[in-house]
């Protein structure tokens, strides 16, 4: 994908250049090929959009901006949680890109010992559902968690971990690794040589670290602490088990709908949460481009490092040692908390969780495997499409698509659901109840993320050799499937593992269109959690872990003889 | 290879037939692991027939009729307070079946006139509060709803909100009952401020109560005694002294739901003396006179109770919420 394609430029979104059109009617495959993408983005993407815009405004049957009016006079359950979202997600933006710049500095900057055990649990959390950090807050913290039990009895000390400090503290541990990533890439980047030139010229560590890493470090900065907003804003798991007394937007936009069926309450709240989002990732776009978010395969390399003095080593060491040891702490809890009888009261060990698990919740986990199997490569492969066509065809409207095709990375996920609920609710495309609307929501809410990765791995492969292929007479079929997918299968097997174990531990969207029929096990872990029954959603938790690890591990093997065959080949 | 091919053909046919023997679905306002209970006893009764279903709290329910009315997806709603099924009357979302033997016998103040929905229980709103937290600060559980206000309890409160749960609604309303609306209103702002949380569903606030998370809940009492007291947390029982709110809990059939004909066999067989005494399991006070009762059981000539008027519960629910909502900020 070429540079800086962000929103700020000034090219035309259309171009209707001759040449564009003249290729887009010399390929009729191609052709065909952008305007269904294009259907399907409408349809799926902006359409849903534009139903939650509309509905915001109706109000029995009438235009009215009722609740907009509301929110101007100030009233307390709209402000609340506007100010409350932007307060956390804020807060998380600021400390999570604290994390993440500490382990990544730690992994590219320095000599500690033990480097791929720090990797591994940085980037853990992006793979487990993050609403698990908010059970193992209540299991730990909790009015009667482990620790807070302990303190009080030895200490008289009491705090409480719903509202304000707990989201901070499980937003972070959720999103911090996508900081880590960012910055791994980018303090990577960093030729080393630049920072030992300086210290050369007499500028002491400190004064280099000021003055030479971190202004190079800036740019990554920046993108991780938007990121980290945008990820905070539209969190749903977390704040739902322990928002307390601190309502946010997320959780009040679900409860109009699901607890009311308000549809303009509910598509106000969800307007007052997209504006933020959609701003920051505006803001994202334009200030650093897509590159340097696309850093998920960043490899840093850590060849030329001076050996670190240990006066900056051990200190670090220790900080990443005991953030380390807070997450494997967190994700250990729910663990534990998976064999206990009954949480809270009687902590002796039992399978009977798991039993419970693998008979009330065996469907739930077979519906969730089901439809994730079926959106995972449906979803891998248009994403490929649609990064294949944004980056190597020349079409009108190609940036138009480019940007509506990723537009959901940046919508939170409880609007899209809602705006499924409200686009697929009647006829011609009533769908709601179904199968195929969860597989829908999978496909289109996980889209930007095949993309970026279809994109990220297109630039790895000359174009050169689709302009071959194409001179030697075949048509976009031919070469997309005998000459890209091959080259492509490594990274798209990757990217399936990925948006796989996304969909399987995905709430925010799906958790509007659930139904009788179709139940996840997600949702079902949630219910649990809401009835307090701790347990048996630790149990839950244990499974989804599982599954995700399992497939990924799988994956994983399968790119490795992939790869080999192609190795042979040569 | 062929083999293998043969027998997935047979085990696709098989699992299709045992499909078309009748799937019925349905969403129930009761606890999970309550529903279990009856839908069980009604599959081994009824092996022909598997209930799908799902656990929503009573005005999720509502909301879900509502959003599904051009496509309803289930055909039976089991439980919460009549007055949402009022609701849902009015909104035309239910389907009258007044050739049910059940509906016939129950007394007309337990039972829709139309025959939109049936009484299956009673349960009465009470306070379930934290034995060791009582102890530990030489407390005795509130037996008045200003109880709730006082300073050892402040901070420590849970109770579900009026929009999503079919308990928290019968709070409010019946504090409008016992009060006056502004009044009412006044001590649910009150209440608010001493608010630990909010909980979605009614009967979460029992096992919160129970692992000390909170010391003192609102819930329906055979909820306190079924999720708490018999489950072994350490939870006592209260009621408010100036009266306290009660429900009748209710079934009915979904207005156009996919499978009306065996949403009736589980209909009258809910409302039979058989299913009705498996109550006893969840404390519950049944209405069929020949079903078996609990032990321990809490019943209305125990509890001093409000005028509850269902009908005008039901009748201001959306005015009453919006209210609420204006004055806690929830």
């Amino acid at each position: 994908m070429a540079k800086g394609r962000g929103v700020g430029e000034t090219r035309p979104l259309f171009s209707f250049s001759r040449t564009g059109l003249g290729r887009l009617f010399q390929d009729p495959a191609l052709l065909l090929v952008v305007c269904v993408v294009f259907a399907l983005v409408g349809l799926f993407v902006i359409y849903p959009l534009a139903r939650v815009f509309l509905a915001s405004f109706v109000h029995r049957g009438t235009f009215s901006a009722r609740y907009f009016l509301y929110f101007l006079e100030g009233r307390p359950y709209l402000v609340r949680p506007f100010v409350n979202s932007l307060t956390v997600g804020a807060l998380v933006a600021l400390l999570g890109t604290g994390v993440g710049f500490v382990f990544a500095y730690a992994v590219t900057r320095t000599d500690i010992p033990g480097k791929g055990v720090f990797r591994w649990i940085a980037t853990f959390p992006i793979i487990s559902p993050p609403f698990l950090l908010a059970l193992s807050a209540v299991l730990l913290l909790g009015e009667n968690g482990l620790i807070t039990r302990w303190l009080f009895t030895r200490f008289g000390l009491r705090w409480s971990i719903y509202g304000l400090p707990g989201l901070v503290l499980t937003e972070t541990l959720a999103y911090f690794p996508l900081a880590f990533l960012t910055l791994e890439g980018v303090l990577g980047g960093i030729d080393p040589a630049l920072e030992e030139s300086a210290m050369d010229l007499g500028a002491s560590k400190l004064r280099t670290f000021f003055r030479v890493t971190l202004p190079l470090a800036t740019p990554g900065l920046a993108a991780s602490f938007l990121l980290l907003f945008i990820r905070s804003l539209e969190d749903f798991g977390n704040p739902v088990v322990l928002q307390g007394r601190f309502p946010v937007l997320t959780v009040q936009a679900y409860l109009a709908i699901t607890g009311m069926y308000n549809l303009p309450l509910g598509a106000t709240l969800a307007i007052l949460l997209l504006v933020p989002t959609v701003a920051a990732f505006a803001l994202l776009q334009f200030w650093v481009g897509r590159r340097s978010y696309v850093t998920v395969t960043g490899r840093p390399s850590s060849a030329g490092l001076r050996s670190t003095e240990p006066s900056v080593k051990w200190p670090l060491f220790g900080v990443v040692i005991l953030l380390s040891g807070i997450i494997l702490l967190f994700y250990g809890m729910v663990v534990y908390g998976a064999f206990t009888e009954l949480w809270g009261v009687n902590h002796a060990f039992t399978l009977e969780n798991f039993r419970y698990v693998f008979s009330t919740g065996a469907t739930y986990l077979v519906n969730t495997l089901k439809l994730a199997g079926i959106a995972t490569p449906v979803g891998g492969i248009l994403g490929i499409v649609i990064a294949y066509l944004v980056t190597r065809k020349k079409f009108p409207g190609r940036r138009l698509l480019d940007f509506l095709s990723m537009l959901n990375f940046a919508v939170p996920g409880i609007i899209v659901g809602m705006g499924y609920v409200f686009a697929f609710n009647t006829p011609p495309l009533q769908i709601t109840g179904t199968a195929l609307i969860i597989v829908l929501v999978f496909i289109f809410q996980r889209m930007p993320v095949a993309i970026r990765d279809g994109v990220a791995m297109l630039q790895q492969i000359d174009p050169v050799i689709d302009d071959a292929s194409a001179d030697l007479g075949a048509g976009f079929f031919r070469t997309f499937r005998r000459v890209t997918l091959p080259l492509a299968a490594p990274a798209l097997i990757a990217g399936m593992a990925y948006m796989f174990s996304a969909c399987v531990t995905s709430i925010s969207a799906v958790i509007m269109v659930v139904s009788a029929k179709w139940q996840l096990v997600t949702v079902a872990l949630l219910h649990e959690v809401d009835n307090a029954d701790l347990s048996q959603a630790a149990a839950y938790g244990v499974v989804i872990i599982l599954v995700v690890l399992g497939v990924i591990l799988l994956m994983d093997s399968l790119v490795r003889r992939v790869l080999g065959r192609g190795r042979h080949a040569r | 290879m062929r083999k293998s091919f043969l027998l997935l053909l047979v085990l696709g046919v098989g699992l299709a037939g045992w499909g078309a023997a009748g799937v019925l679905h349905m969403y129930t306002a009761l606890d999970v692991d309550e529903a279990k209970i009856y839908i069980e006893a009604f599959q081994a009764k009824y092996p022909d027939i598997k209930v799908e279903w799902v656990r929503l709290s009573a005005g999720e329910v509502l909301a879900r009729l509502r959003a599904e009315a051009a496509n309803p997806q289930a055909s039976l709603w089991l439980g919460g307070p009549s007055d949402t099924f009022i609701v849902a009357k009015m909104e035309g979302l239910l389907a009258p079946y007044k050739e049910s033997l059940g509906w016939q016998y129950l007394p007309g103040k337990f039972k829709d006139p139309d025959g939109y929905w049936v009484g299956i229980y009673t349960g009465f709103i009470a306070f379930a509060s934290n034995r060791d937290y009582l102890a530990a600060n030489g407390l005795e559980p509130p037996t008045s709803w200003s109880d709730l206000l006082r300073p050892e309890f402040c901070g420590k409160l849970s109770m579900a909100f009026p929009y999503t749960s079919g308990t928290g609604y019968t709070r409010l309303a019946t504090l409008v009952f016992l009060l006056g609306e502004e009044e009412a209103l006044a001590l649910e702002k009150k209440i608010a401020g001493c608010i630990h949380h909010y909980t979605k569903a009614g009967s979460a606030p029992v096992t919160e109560v129970g692992l000390g998370e909170v010391a003192v809940g609102i819930a329906f009492s055979h909820d306190v005694i079924a999720k708490g007291i018999s489950k072994g947390y350490p939870v006592v029982l209260s009621f408010p002294k100036e009266g306290t709110g009660y429900e009748v809990g209710a079934m009915a059939l979904i207005a156009g739901g996919p499978e009306p004909e065996l949403a009736k066999i589980f209909y009258d067989w809910m409302l039979s003396a058989e299913a009705q005494s498996l109550f006893k399991k969840w404390f519950r006070v049944p209405l069929n006179p020949e079903a078996e009762l609990a032990e321990g059981l809490i019943t209305a000539d125990m509890v001093n109770l409000v005028d509850y008027d269902a009908l005008w519960a039901a009748e201001n629910r959306d005015r009453l919420v919006e209210l609420w909502q204006v004055e806690t900020g929830y």
